[in-house]
């Protein structure tokens, strides 16, 4: 287990009488892709914020690579950088200006300064708008420009807040790679998205809703949790029926044409046993069709895993 | 409910329920009545003049007496000499003597005609005018009074000035249009700086690197004045160059004091761009912030005549300072020695907003 590069505690934010973040706890491992999943609103803008010290918590605290973010703040943001949700560099000065900028804010010298920008630039394809004031950008541009920033003083731990919102595929395609590059380099990712396709990236997520944490693991490990298991579906000729109960796959679905019965199982993991179901099933003299497992995606997980708290929500507001 | 109705409510709603509008909405024109009331209300001050009693006889006494139930001005000197008299006025101590000539006495007892000197600070010529016309109507009704006793006899007021004979209107406004455009323009230009950043949302990045607030406001308060210090330079050189505004002072001293007042204008525009949330926020505190300065400061009326309540709150004003320094050097030739004191409090006060700004700007995003 690797050293934590993000730590939250009862990490809670209240403004007036709403509870944006409500006792989040996250341990984040230096090396990972994280995801904070979550609908708009859910509080993970202002959960970033205060890892980031820009909210100060109601209550709780966050350590980042073990410094108090609260009392050593400046020590954390020499190994953070940070690209937030809406373009926030000089409009009104070029790209290479506001680069030049930040190297400076970031102490670097001169020369180091220059050397690191024409590489940047370089780097996200941004060297022939250089002169160009970055209000003049186009949006995938200004989002380049804004993670060429966020890099600058080469960060330990990235924090990033809905970067492919409103960025066309390729543009998307591009940041995920360049975050894989990343984190090849050592660099601990921690990445907001309403996407759930793109969560499939993340090696590890944190569901959010209304301010709470209400699931965290691998895309996979959501899933089973959302679900109690891996879908699997079988066609076969005969009656599956005392193999399954055997095993203990539980059937949720089955449709009957004939002698022919299509089912759907839910089992604990679908690489385990799909071969050996199979085989059990051809042994009995039930001949089997297609035997395949069944994709769920993050997002009927996450559905799933919301509903409840949803309906709470709404049932609180009625009362 | 019409589309226009409906608009009405949702604007006066949005109105009240922002408190910082509301405040200016409604509580600014009764704090600034509330101040005109107190500064300008009965209990007003007196202009301080000294009085020159050359005769020293009975009848001189009686003048004396009559002057100083006139109400307008106060005697706060007696000086032996007409040459000392002068100096109180030429320093700044008085704004006129009242100069009793020799022979005063014998001159009324025997129905002559006499003068009563009064030599008036024209650098502050609203306040000579107020002297003047005071003395008149006092020297009138003493004429009435003392008729009945002594019989007719005569007493010709007669106007002297200290600083050669006219100054021009131009000359005297020089200081009321430098001190608004050193003070209202930079404090509104700076106020909004920060807030705008904020609204713009540069800020948040902007404080994710390693800077303090002090860096924030000193470099904003550097590259602030040396935009407008080339204004400043402007203005003055357009006052004396075209306007042909007379300086009797330094020109080298004109240009600091103003330079004094330009910092203290950006400090201040900086404490209220830390408090501000937006914009309109900072925009309608500067401008509310510029009201007591036009009411006190010695802007319009000098400060002599408020009540001393508002002559107290006078003293914190930065343009109180600066319409004194730039005035004595102006029209009246002093040198920067003699406005040391103006100057340190313009660099006193200078230096505690931008304490406050620093210590009160929070590098967070809420």
């Amino acid at each position: 287990m690797g050293e934590l590069a993000i730590e939250t505690v009862n990490l809670t934010k209240v403004f007036g009488s709403f509870k944006a973040v409500d006792g989040v706890n996250l341990r984040i491992e230096e090396g990972v892709i994280f995801g904070l999943l979550g609908p708009n609103g859910a509080g993970k803008t202002t959960t970033i914020r205060m890892i980031l010290g820009l909210l100060k918590p109601t209550s709780g605290y966050v350590r980042v690579f073990g410094i108090d973010v609260e009392k050593r703040r400046r020590e954390v943001l020499r190994l953070t950088g940070y690209m937030p949700q809406h373009f926030s560099l000089y409009e009104d000065l070029t790209v290479e200006e506001n680069m030049r900028l930040y190297a400076s804010l970031y102490g670097m010298g001169r020369a180091e300064a220059r050397r690191r920008v024409e590489e940047l630039l370089e780097e996200f394809m941004l060297t022939e708008y250089r002169d160009r004031l970055a209000g003049k950008l186009s949006g995938g541009t200004k989002q380049r420009l804004a993670l060429a920033v966020a890099l600058l003083h080469r960060p330990r731990l990235l924090i990033v807040d809905e970067p492919t919102a409103g960025v066309d595929p390729p543009l998307r395609r591009y940041f995920w790679e360049k975050f894989r590059e990343l984190k090849e380099e050592g660099v601990t990712i921690l990445v907001t998205t309403h996407y759930m396709d793109e969560a499939e990236h993340c090696d590890r997520l944190a569901l959010m809703s209304r301010g709470r944490v209400v699931a965290e693991g691998s895309p996979l490990e959501i899933k089973r949790m959302a679900f109690g298991g891996d879908f699997l579906e079988l066609e076969v000729e005969g009656d599956p029926t005392p193999v399954l109960e055997e095993v203990g796959a539980k059937v949720v679905d089955s449709e009957v044409t004939g002698d022919f019965v299509r089912v759907r199982l839910l089992v604990p993991d679908a690489a385990d046993y799909l071969a050996p179901l199979t085989r059990e099933l051809e042994r009995r003299g039930i001949r089997v069709i297609r035997a395949y497992p069944v994709s769920v995606s993050l997002e009927d997980a996450f559905i799933k895993l919301t509903a409840p708290i949803e309906a709470e929500a709404v049932a609180g507001c009625r009362r | 409910m019409s589309a226009l109705t409906a608009l009405i409510i949702k604007d006066i709603k949005q109105l009240l329920r922002d408190p910082k509008s509301f405040f200016m909405v409604l509580m600014m024109p009764t704090i600034v009545m509330a101040m005109f009331v107190m500064g300008y209300g009965e209990a007003r001050g007196a202009i301080p003049v000294a009085v020159v009693n050359l005769d020293g006889g009975v009848v001189s006494w009686q003048l004396i007496e009559a002057l100083k139930n006139s109400g307008n001005f106060k005697i706060v000197r007696y000086a032996p000499t007409k040459e000392l008299g002068v100096e109180l006025v030429r320093r700044g101590e008085v704004y006129a003597a009242l100069i009793i000539p020799e022979g005063f006495s014998e001159c009324v007892l025997e129905g002559r005609s006499t003068q009563l000197v009064t030599v008036l600070d024209s650098a502050y010529a609203t306040v000579s005018e107020l002297v003047w016309e005071a003395v008149v109507v006092a020297v009138q009704g003493f004429l009435r009074m003392a008729a009945e006793r002594y019989g007719t006899f005569n007493i010709d007021v007669v106007k002297e000035t200290v600083y050669g004979p006219k100054v021009s209107s131009v000359d005297l406004f020089t200081s009321v249009v430098m001190g608004v455009l050193l003070h209202l323009v930079p404090m509104s230009l700076i106020a909004v700086s920060i807030s705008r950043e904020r609204e713009r949302r540069t800020f948040e990045q902007l404080i994710m690197t390693p800077i303090s607030s002090g860096h924030i406001v000193l470099g904003k308060l550097l590259a602030y004045s040396i935009v407008t210090v080339s204004d400043m330079l402007i203005t003055l050189g357009i006052a004396v160059a075209i306007l042909g505004v007379r300086v009797r002072g330094s020109l080298i001293d004109l240009t600091l004091v103003s330079l004094l007042l330009l910092i203290c204008s950006l400090s201040l525009g900086l404490l209220i761009s830390a408090v501000s949330r937006n914009q309109l926020q900072a925009y309608q505190t500067a401008i509310f912030l510029f009201i007591p300065s036009l009411l006190f400061s010695g802007f319009i009326t000098p400060v002599e005549l408020l009540s001393p309540a508002a002559r107290a709150f006078s003293k914190v004003l930065p343009l109180y300072y600066f319409l004194r320094a730039f005035k004595n050097i102006q029209l009246r030739g002093w040198g920067l020695g003699d406005v040391a004191w103006d100057c340190a409090a313009l660099v006193v006060e200078a230096v505690a907003f931008l304490v406050a700004a620093v210590k009160v700007l929070r590098l967070r995003v809420e």
